[in-house]
């Protein structure tokens, strides 16, 4: 029971994490490998937030997510889109970015480390044990559950919901008929990448109540974020958020019964089953 | 009206469009016919915005010069264009797609209404509302298709080959279903390798030889010039019995 609520828990968190992905990946079809980076800069934020201003991580959101908004479509709109408009065809594009990105994470990592420096950061907030089931739960962990929760569920009515949600859909399924119908197809695929990395950032903000992290372990969330839009399928958002739940529940399930260190190995494993045997993903479905 | 001046597209040194001009009326459909690689899809993808065109090249719609606008802004002038391939979300539902197609800002105050316009020209789509698009046969997504774009609200139609991959029977009824757009006051224009049919239900018709315009007539003209016999309406197996009654 403890391994299924603590794998929910986590779960919810890598949710959000995999939907800032999703949506920089599948709507603007850029492979950000810097995007775990962002998140660490996110945690960053709050624990500067917090150290400094003794302000609450609930509240820092709403000034990190914002700021991360604005960064993102910054970077889209000055690194990325020139080689969206230099690529001749899809593949070249990826390939384009894979190498932007990756160059832009040691850049982002590079400049974390100068200005907080290369030890491992914490601190506590929330730090009050909550009783749920008979058994004791972080009462940060929750709260980084509900931040999720919320994010989620409004990015999904949003998306799911309302015009311009429905554009974003539009451009990530059909971008050539997007521009048909009027829509602004490099606006939208601005949005959708800076969106993305701004939710990334806020999984972060939330991350950084319960865990303890440096300026280097982006690289760790960037692969588990690929790792659930792979298995939830580049698309579909339900598809990521229940494979958060699974890629958390398996973390858990392995760190509790077998041994901590094997948890990124069970990652990758399950990662490799996938790739092998589903690799449109479990929810992806028609992959066209 | 459409207007369109000296338009002409270059693929590296390849010409896939020379000096074409050309003017739609509302109210109208003009058909451009030509064979395979003389050019039709390139014109029409061209005035789109998809494709870009030489300097020199002008567009106009009702009066405002479109020239080498993007896709988005073409679509908020007026002109509504379905693709070969039709250009419609597949992996979205036909209300969704409908709804898109009223994304254009000058559409949005006429979604309602034109979304009657649509479903009373295609009542097959309000059963189909929460269907897939790519579900659906090739008939019904082209009047997805169609419906998308008289979504947008257009001043003109422009279809890229819409009898495209359609058995007979379905192609007719495409060819019907712009007869009713046309009487709903939208101008239309079309290009086609179907010679028969679409001169059936043009008004005007340009030929397109070479990335040329070689001839333009009105259509009930063009159906009996002996050259316009020669090269489209003898052509294809499928259409020798109408040449037969011809003769």
């Amino acid at each position: 029971m403890d391994i299924v609520v603590i794998g929910l828990l986590l779960g919810g968190t890598y949710a959000l994490i995999a939907i800032g992905l999703q949506l920089q990946y599948g709507v603007a079809r850029i492979m950000n490998l810097a995007n775990g980076e962002l998140l660490v800069a996110g945690s960053f934020g709050a624990f500067w937030f917090f150290s400094s201003a003794q302000l609450s991580p609930l509240l820092s959101l709403f000034i990190v997510t914002p700021l991360a908004f604005v960064f993102n479509w910054l970077i889209y709109q000055y690194l990325i889109r020139p080689l969206v408009r230099r690529a001749k065809n899809r593949g070249q594009l990826e390939v384009d970015s894979i190498l932007a990105t990756f160059g832009l994470s040691f850049i982002f990592v590079g400049l974390m480390t100068a200005i907080f420096g290369g030890e491992y950061f914490s601190y506590s907030y929330l730090e009050q044990p909550f009783n749920l089931l008979n058994q004791s739960y972080g009462l940060n962990r929750i709260a980084a559950f509900l931040v999720s929760v919320v994010f989620c569920v409004a990015l999904y009515i949003w998306i799911n919901r309302t015009q311009t949600g429905l554009t974003l859909r539009a451009v990530a399924v059909a971008p050539e008929s997007a521009g048909l119908v009027g829509i602004n197809v490099p606006n939208t695929l601005a949005l959708a990448f800076a969106l993305g990395g701004a939710v990334t950032a806020a999984g972060g903000a939330s991350l950084s109540m319960f865990l303890t992290f440096d300026a280097s372990v982006g690289v760790i969330f960037t692969m588990k974020a690929l790792i659930i839009v792979i298995m939830g399928g580049v698309r579909a958002i339900n598809g990521v958020i229940i494979s958060a739940f699974i890629l958390g529940f398996v973390e858990t399930a392995v760190a509790t019964l077998i041994d901590p260190g094997l948890t990124l190995a069970a990652a990758y494993l399950l990662f490799i089953f996938i790739l092998l045997f589903k690799p449109q993903g479990l929810f992806g479905g028609h992959a066209s | 009206m459409l207007e369109i001046k000296n338009l002409s597209v270059f693929y590296g040194r390849h010409r896939a469009a020379e000096d074409l001009s050309i003017t739609v009326s509302q109210g109208e459909i003009v058909v451009i016919l030509g064979a395979n690689g003389a050019g039709k899809s390139t014109f029409l993808r061209a005035i789109a915005g998809i494709t870009p065109y030489a300097r020199g090249g002008f567009v106009s719609i009702e009066g405002n010069d479109i020239s080498h606008l993007p896709p988005h802004e073409i679509v908020e002038a007026g002109i509504a264009f379905v693709p070969e391939g039709r250009g419609i979300f597949s992996d979205l539902t036909v209300k969704e797609n409908l709804a898109l197609g009223a994304n254009p800002l000058r559409a949005r105050k006429k979604q309602s209404e034109n979304l009657k316009r649509v479903l009373k020209l295609f009542p097959k789509l309000a059963e189909r509302k929460g269907q897939i698009v790519r579900t659906m046969s090739g008939g019904e997504q082209q009047m997805v298709a169609i419906g998308r774009a008289i979504m947008s609200s257009p001043y003109i139609l422009m279809l890229d080959e819409p009898s495209l991959g359609l058995s007979p029977l379905l192609c007719k009824e495409v060819f019907q279903n712009l007869m009713k757009v046309r009487e709903a006051g939208l101008g239309i224009l079309l290009v086609e390798q179907n010679a028969k049919q679409s001169l059936a239900i043009a008004d005007r018709a340009y030929l397109l030889e070479n990335s040329r315009i070689i001839k333009e007539d009105l259509a009930s003209i063009l159906v009996d010039d002996p050259a316009v016999q020669k090269a489209y309406l003898g052509g294809n197996g499928d259409e020798t019995g109408f040449k037969e009654k011809l003769v």
